[in-house]
Formats: structure tokens, sequence, C-alpha cells
């Protein structure tokens, strides 16, 4: 049974399932999606609308030769194309989506965690675009993070564990969306890390009084 | 009666003759028993069927595209694209879950994205399109019944959209324009975008309302 409390908002699938949305943001959904049975089913019938759209265009003639031209690729195909991700990187998990699994261990640099805070990590991860940076952060049970101001759009996924701010708990699969100008202060739970995967579009601001010292690591840096 | 008959010669793309007198659940499961036969047999028969009822759909799909960097001669690569993607991936389709259409429709988007992925980014991305639509394992189908009736409503839900839902839902299924640059494109806030798809999906009970979805799901 699935217990995800929070979703992305519907225009964001119905953008997912036609294929509009950009790379950073559908790594999110999709690892949303790996824990919410209910946004599966709302996608399923989302792309029953985009094939219902697809079916009812006036068809248009192929050329001649396209059915063999088709059949001689196939003919060539190898046997199998299936070649499985080898788990290499100790930050991936089993119980993660596979997507997830796959950046982190199919990326070009192997991400590495990297000290924010006391109670904050963070591992970039690639993935060939440029207008986010995504990453996995590490919130240490019962762990403070700064509070922070979002310059731009943040989409967040909890993998593993929870965390809490002021507006609510967040839980394995919960999906956040936090719009520019959002202030948050996310804790840790007090019993066991909290593991999210996010995008982010631009800087975030700090709002403690030291948040400065921590700005240089906090720069978007998309890879 | 007479008004039933002529709606299936008219959504019926096939000619042929037999097909009028099957029930509707019947006529769109043959695609699906097609793509199971490629599947289990890969029979060559069968899919130069699918082939020759999908493939013009394809194209006018690709030709409806809109996004950046797409340009017509590219259509007829996206359907060899996809029809190859077909009989490949076929093992993996599954038809208590979804009808052959939709599935191959999420094949077509997905060859699309990669498509245009691959002209526009040199980087080195470690994912192939397709894991992003991954499935949980765990993942239990939803009844072949339920899957039908969702199929249906919608269908018959779209086919009576008032004309500005309608507008939209093409522009982002078939044009491939995000919320966003619809709103752009129409000259319409946002917000006002977003609801009328909204509103669209809530009547072909895609979207249940917020304050029921608790309830029902």
């Amino acid at each position: 049974m699935s217990t995800v409390n929070h979703h992305p908002e519907s225009s964001m699938l119905v953008d997912f399932s036609a294929g509009n949305l950009a790379t950073a943001p559908s790594i999110c959904v999709s690892a949303h999606l790996h824990f919410c049975n209910q946004c599966r089913n709302e996608l399923l019938r989302l792309d029953q609308v985009g094939s219902n759209l697809m079916s009812e265009v006036e068809p248009t003639e192929v050329g001649e030769h396209l059915f063999d031209s088709v059949m001689s690729q196939i003919d060539q195909l190898p046997e199998s194309d299936t070649a499985e991700v080898s788990s290499t990187s100790d930050m991936a998990d089993s119980r993660y989506p596979l997507l997830v699994n796959k950046l982190i261990n199919g990326s070009e640099s192997v991400p590495k965690w990297r000290r924010l805070s006391r109670w904050l990590d963070v591992a970039q991860v690639t993935t060939g675009q440029n207008e986010y940076e995504v990453a996995l952060h590490k919130i240490c049970a019962g762990g403070k993070t700064p509070r922070h101001n979002h310059g731009g759009q943040e989409f967040t996924v909890v993998l593993k564990g929870s965390f809490s701010d002021e507006q609510a708990v967040y839980k394995e699969g919960d999906f956040l969306s936090c719009q520019p100008g959002d202030v948050h202060q996310p804790l840790g739970a007090q019993n066991g890390e909290c593991i999210c995967l996010s995008a982010l579009a631009a800087p975030i601001e700090l709002s403690s009084p030291f948040g400065f010292l921590m700005k240089p690591w906090l720069r978007i840096n998309p890879m | 009666m007479l008004g039933f008959t002529i709606k299936l010669v008219d959504e019926n793309e096939e000619p042929s003759k037999k097909t009028v007198l099957l029930s509707t659940e019947k006529r769109s499961d043959q695609w699906s028993m097609l793509l199971v036969s490629v599947a289990e047999t890969r029979d060559r028969r069968a899919f130069s069927q699918l082939f020759t009822h999908f493939a013009p759909l394809l194209k006018s799909f690709a030709q409806a595209s809109r996004h950046e960097g797409w340009f017509p001669g590219l259509s007829e690569d996206l359907v060899q694209e996809v029809m190859i993607k077909v009989w490949q991936k076929s093992a993996s389709y599954n038809p208590e879950k979804a009808s052959a259409t939709t599935w191959i429709y999420t094949v077509a988007r997905n060859c699309r994205i990669d498509m245009l992925r691959r002209k526009s980014n040199t980087q080195h991305l470690p994912l192939e399109n397709e894991d992003f639509w991954h499935e949980a394992d765990e993942e239990t189908p939803v009844s072949l019944m339920r899957q039908k009736r969702s199929e249906d409503k919608v269908q018959s839900c779209l086919a009576r959209l008032p004309k500005e839902q309608d507008e939209i839902l093409r522009k982002v299924y078939l044009e491939g324009k995000s919320h966003a640059e619809a709103s752009n494109e129409l000259g319409l806030p946002l917000g006002t975008v977003k609801s009328r798809v909204r509103l669209a999906l809530q009547k072909m009970q895609i979207l249940v309302a917020p304050e029921f979805r608790d309830e029902i799901l």
C-alpha cells in the first residue's frame, strides 16, 4: 500500500506523459512514480489521452519501402540488448528507483559525498543537461539544515528516511516542489538518516546570518 | 443500433470487412493480440499488420510535433525507430495493463524525446529514455475490465470536450508544448491553461478533484 502523501501537481504529470517535461524534473517525477501507485495509475490514464489523440489524427501514407527498410534493420539487430548496470557505488540502493541507481553508477565522474555542514552531505550526479543541478542530499538523523530561500524552482523526492520542515513531514517517495521565494528549514528525522534526490534550477539563498559561509558550496553547478 | 454501426465503421481505419461486426472491445483487442503474437512467436505477419495500421498514424503524430529543432523530414525516421522498438520491446508489453495503442503511443513519445535529445545534447546522459518510465517489479496490473472502462471513458470524453480544452490537450500531446509554452502561444495566463487541462482530466475521471482524492484512491 502506498503511503506517499505529497505528489507532483497534475500539470507536471501531464507534461511528463506528453514527453514535454525537461530532463531534470522528469528524473524527479520518475523517481516519485517508483514509490507512488496513485500517480502511476494517473499516468497510465494520461497516456491513454495521448494514445487517443494520436490515433485520431488523419493517417499519413508512408513511403512504400519503409516496411522493408524496417524489416531489414530488424534482421540486423543483435540478439539481445539487455545490459544491466552493475552496482559499483555504495551510494546505490536496491530499493531506489532504477533510474537513480543508473545515475549514480553511470555518471561520468563517480558521485561522492561532500560535506556541506555537520548535518548535511551532497553528491552531484551527471545528467547531461544544464538547466538544473541534480544531486543527492543526505541529512543526518536529527540534523538541522540551514534555513534557505529558493532563488529558482526546486524539486525534491525522498528516497530513504524522512525529514520535516515548517509545513509537513516528508517520507519515502514524497515529492516536494519549492517555488522561487519559498523559505524553509528541513530537519532530519531522529530515527535515521534521510536521503533525497533534488533538481535545483537556480542558486538557493541562505537566510540565516551565517549562511554566507556555505554559499560557495551551494552555487549551482549543473553537469 | 444503426448509429452504433456507423460509429464503428467511422472509427475503424482498417478497411477490413469483418471488423464491422465485431464489438468495440474485440476490435481494440485485435491490435493487442497481434502485439502479443509478435512478442511470443516473433510473428512477422502480425507485425506487418501492426505496421500497416500504426505507421501512418505515427507519421502524422511525428508531423504534428512543433518541438524546437524538429522538422518534417524526421517523421519517417521516427516511424522506423518506433516500429523497430515495438519489435524489440514487444516482450515487455503487458496487455493487462494497457491497450496496444496506448503502449505504442508511449514508445513513440519516448522515441521522439530520444531523437530530440540526441539532436540537442552532446553531453553524456547515463540514462536511456525508457528508464524514466521503468516500472516497479511488484506492480499489480489494473484489471482488464477497469483498464477497458477507463480507456472508453477517456475516448468518449475526449470526443465531447469543449473546444478550448481540446485545443490545449492537442498542443500538449501532439505538438509537444509544455503548459508554459501553450500559455505563451495562446496568450493565456498559465493558471488558465492549467485549469482547462485539469477540467478536461476531471471529466475523463483521470484526475479526481483534490478534495476527494484521498477517499477514492
